[in-house]
């Protein structure tokens, strides 16, 4: 290599056989000639190892392979950082291209301004839609650090910069998901000589299934993410870092990544003091939103698992840390709570092997002094369960009139909880016949709460959440599903699901259904319509229905439908037909 | 006519059963005149038995129900007209002339009774309410504000008669009134001599139709108080399975619908709850009932602990006894104070079937 490489483009590959060679030819064709491209094979298993070899071979001057295990994208990354021999570095995901101009443009500036890091505009192509838009990176072309982070536009990215390379001798990834978020706005405050370059050079192809739009649970990682951010930014910018980093969060925790709203809680309450002191935050009302956040008490992220005289399966505790892996498993086992001090009632159940009575007075114990959610080994969680922890106190109903006790949660000390502990100690019948917890859920509940047995969604005195049966025992629903039974197998494809729920559901589309026509009817009567008489709430009353419940339940079903897909699809079509009728009527 | 002669007023079956109680018991040897009443209609029944007995000196019988019905909510001046025609009235209702009494036992503060009190207002003659249930132990009948009756100053004439209550569990009293209350004696389930006199009086020859469960009926429809108390028979029917359950109806509902609804079979309604108990025992038996004071007097008569479900959480119908502080006040003393360990008081339709289950031994 007689010229010295100006910029070394360094591609992680991983399971990309179909857009890799796009992305590389896309570099291959820039306009700067002094360059490498190393590609970092990060122990793929399709053909992409291949196709880096074949590029290797065809371009042995410009392109380099390395294979690896897999690490993932920031270890990648780093590999390829310690092989670049370039002055300047850039990044460039393998599903992505760049524009020919690209590097050379960036170069350029950088050598212009003795940047530290040279950055463009992002052209986001969302694949399936079929449409793209650019998206700035700042109004004009002298960055001012302070307002570039208060704008936030592009921060995250790592592939629309050019980095001096002893940036990367100072800086590497952490294995993580989200690892820009974690590493690239926290490294722009601490380079604050930056140019750029208004042109839309990268071209970032938005799919469904990918990282950034998939969900899986070490996702979590997002939080591990702004915290680093918020930590290891320059403290000179440290107002604007954290005025950056709430905006970002609100967005996540209400739009985009509601899933983890629990764990961006958490991380808010963390840095309490920061976002309540931000001027930015008290000057900007959208986003000072975020601080009702910081108020909200949400369920710690503790699985509890109480297991007597049997072992949890290896494989359940690996599919649990698989989904949960930032959460606390708290395992509790008979050595845990020393006979002597449980109550009476349970040493006797002890003594007469009635061990699911006390596991779950076990579980109930556990919940109440670090509060959590309690899992059996029974259910089989999903991803969606960290959405529960939202709630101060959940149950759900297994069926019209069981609740389940599989899985439950509750913040730490929560008087419901407490009371049902309590229960232990009285001489009753749920003691005395060493009934099962879901039957004294239910029965404190009606009691305290006026829970309606009627496995129907309710939230009790805006503190105790009862879920339907689709949401803590059986997936019946897309993306509903936050729990379900394990114990019964079915063939891939298949849910289980029991008569009574399948009853119950059924009842209820058919319910909906007709509350809604009924509705329309009534509509069509008031705008002066022919049709069959509005609907006599008597007979709902019968079911057991008050008018005014009647009357939610109709609103609720209502705004349902209307606000579902096939509605507002067909709504264009509706309104012509509407139009047509009325034309008709005129002539 | 003796002046230390005594009346007992006797309105249903568990009164008439307490007055003979009474009469073998604290009364012993005292002259006595029964007044049986057509209050419940089965009562005139028991007359020639009674009389045939020759427990009493004399067994009178009395239409005074009309009188109650006619009178019990009136005030003013139709309460003084009726009052001042007392003696005709007696001659009236009554089949018999009453005597001279040193003392009058009774326990409804109906109008007769209340005529009896201006009748017998003078000095020698004491006046005595006997256990009625638990309305002797929580109702402050005299109340001024209860009704106008209580404001009249004939009708109201009790309050000054009164000498005292006799209840067989004094402790339980929480009236709130300053009436002295006295223990009467228990019942001594062993006694032989009483159960056969009770037994002739009330006809009773044992029954055929044994169960494990035993609802008490009560007389929410002979008041004509909307309620779900079948709906509680059919639930307990349904948990403990219908060889098993029973319903004793109430004497005063006077079409036994559990029997035509197929909630339970045939079952003697004539007698009161506590001869049952005297013959058969308890041994096996559960008492479910909503409120009935029946459930209660097998542990207050007897001092049996029989294993008793009280439904008065899970019943709908507007009764006094549900809207009445006292009383709760007085079920929960019952409850934690005295009645032991087989006492259960379901929350809920669930808990229900729980208890029923496990006191039909369907738990391991």
């Amino acid at each position: 290599m007689s010229n010295p490489i100006k910029v070394s483009i360094i591609i992680p590959v991983y399971q990309v056989e179909n857009y890799l060679e796009r992305a590389v030819d896309s570099v291959l064709a820039q306009t700067l000639k002094e360059k490498e491209i190393i590609l970092v094979d990060d122990g793929s298993e399709d053909n992409s190892p291949l196709l880096c070899d074949r590029y290797a071979r065809e371009y042995p001057e410009l392109i380099r392979v390395i294979h690896k295990e897999n690490e993932g994208l920031g270890l990648a990354r780093n590999t390829g950082v310690e092989a670049a021999r370039g002055e300047y570095i850039a990044f460039l995901d393998s599903d992505d291209t760049v524009e020919p101009q690209m590097y050379e443009a960036l170069y350029d500036k950088a050598i212009e301004g003795n940047y530290d890091l040279v950055m463009c505009d992002v052209k986001i192509i969302y694949v399936e839609e079929q449409r793209s838009t650019v998206v700035s990176t700042y109004p004009n072309e002298q960055i001012d650090l302070s307002d570039y982070l208060i704008r936030g536009n592009n921060i995250t990215y790592s592939v629309n910069k050019l980095y001096k390379r002893r940036i990367w001798e100072e800086n590497h990834y952490e294995k993580m998901l989200f690892e820009d978020i974690s590493l690239i706005p926290a490294l722009v405050t601490k380079y604050p000589n930056i140019g750029y370059v208004k042109q839309p050079f990268y071209n970032y192809f938005r799919r469904a299934n990918t990282i950034s739009t998939s969900l899986v649970g070490n996702m979590v990682d997002i939080i591990r993410a702004y915290r680093n951010f918020l930590t290891t930014s320059n403290p000179a910018y440290h107002q604007e870092v954290v005025y950056c980093a709430a905006k970002q969060l609100y967005w996540n925790m209400t739009q985009s990544r509601t899933l983890f709203q629990a764990d961006f809680v958490e991380l808010l309450q963390e840095f309490q003091k920061d976002f309540l002191l931000n001027p930015y935050l008290k000057e900007d009302k959208n986003t000072g939103r975020i601080l009702e956040f910081l108020k909200k008490e949400v369920i710690p992220d503790n699985i509890i698992c109480v297991h007597l005289r049997r072992e949890i399966p290896a494989q359940y505790l690996e599919e649990l840390h698989r989904d949960f892996p930032n959460s606390t498993l708290l395992e509790a086992v008979e050595k845990d709570f020393p006979a002597k001090s449980l109550p009476e009632k349970i040493q006797a159940a002890l003594l007469a092997g009635k061990t699911d009575y006390v596991e779950e007075y076990y579980a109930l114990k556990l919940l109440y002094e670090h509060g959590g959610i309690v899992l059996f080994p029974q259910m089989l969680a999903s991803l969606n369960l960290k959405r529960l922890r939202l709630n101060r106190i959940f149950f759900g109903f297994e069926d019209e009139e069981q609740l389940s006790s599989g899985c439950f949660g509750a913040i730490k000390g929560h008087f419901f909880v407490q009371a049902l502990l309590d229960s232990y100690q009285e001489d009753n019948i749920f003691n005395r016949a060493f009934l099962p917890l879901k039957d004294r859920i239910r029965d404190l509940l009606v009691l305290h709460f006026n829970l309606k047995v009627n496995g129907r969604n309710q939230l009790l005195a805006n503190e105790v959440q009862v879920y339907l049966p689709s949401i803590l025992c059986y997936d019946m629903q897309n993306g509903e599903n936050c729990c379900k039974w394990a114990e019964i197998p079915v063939p891939d494809g298949f849910e289980v699901v029991s008569t009574k729920v399948l009853k119950l559901w059924s009842d209820r589309l058919l319910e909906n259904w007709n509350l809604y026509k009924r509705e329309l009817q009534a509509n069509n009567k008031a705008n002066g319509k022919k049709s069959a008489p509005p609907p006599k709430y008597e007979e709902a009353q019968i079911r057991g229905l008050f008018n005014r419940e009647l009357e939610e339940r109709i609103q609720e079903v209502i705004h349902n439908y209307e606000s579902s897909t096939s509605w507002k699809l067909t709504k264009p079509i509706r309104a012509l037909g509407r139009l047509f009728k009325h034309r008709g009527g005129i002539s | 006519m003796s002046n230390n002669c005594v009346l007992i007023v006797a309105n249903s079956v568990y009164q008439l059963l307490t007055a003979v109680h009474m009469k073998t018991s604290i009364l012993n040897g005292r002259e006595t005149d029964l007044l049986v009443t057509n209050v419940t209609q089965s009562l005139s029944d028991c007359l020639p038995r009674l009389k045939e007995s020759g427990l009493f000196r004399r067994v009178i019988f009395g239409t005074t129900k009309d009188l109650s019905r006619k009178y019990g909510a009136a005030g003013g001046e139709k309460l003084t007209e009726v009052f001042a025609d007392i003696p005709r009235i007696f001659r009236w209702v009554l089949n018999e002339e009453l005597a001279d009494y040193s003392q009058i036992y009774f326990s409804n503060f109906d109008i007769f009774t209340r005529m009896l009190a201006c009748e017998y207002d003078h000095g020698d003659c004491a006046f005595f309410c006997y256990e009625d249930g638990f309305s002797s132990y929580v109702i402050d009948f005299l109340r001024e504000d209860r009704a106008p009756v209580n404001r009249h100053e004939q009708a109201s004439k009790i309050k000054e008669k009164i000498e005292g209550y006799l209840l067989y569990e004094p402790g339980l009293a929480m009236r709130g009134d300053s009436i002295k209350n006295n223990a009467l004696p228990k019942m001594d389930p062993h006694d032989h001599r009483l159960k056969q006199l009770l037994n002739f009086i009330f006809d009773y020859h044992g029954t055929k139709e044994p169960a494990d469960f035993i609802f008490l009926e009560q007389s929410f429809r002979a008041e004509n108080i909307p309620c779900n108390d079948l709906d509680l028979m059919r639930e307990c029917q349904q948990a403990v399975g219908t060889s098993r359950f029973l319903v004793k109806p109430h004497p005063r509902n006077e079409n036994n619908i559990p029997l035509q609804l197929g909630l339970t079979r045939k079952y003697p309604n004539n007698v009161p709850w506590e001869l049952f108990l005297l013959n058969e025992g308890a041994q096996g038996k559960t008492v479910i009932t909503v409120c009935s004071n029946a459930a209660l007097s097998g542990r207050i008569l007897f001092g049996m602990d029989i294993p008793t479900v009280m439904l008065y959480h899970l019943f709908d119908g507007k009764v006094l006894w549900k809207e009445n502080d006292i009383l709760q006040k007085f079920l929960r003393k019952f409850h934690r104070q005295f009645a032991g360990k087989n006492y259960y008081v379901p929350n809920t339709i669930y808990e229900l079937r729980a208890i029923l289950n496990y006191l039909g031994g369907s738990h391991e």
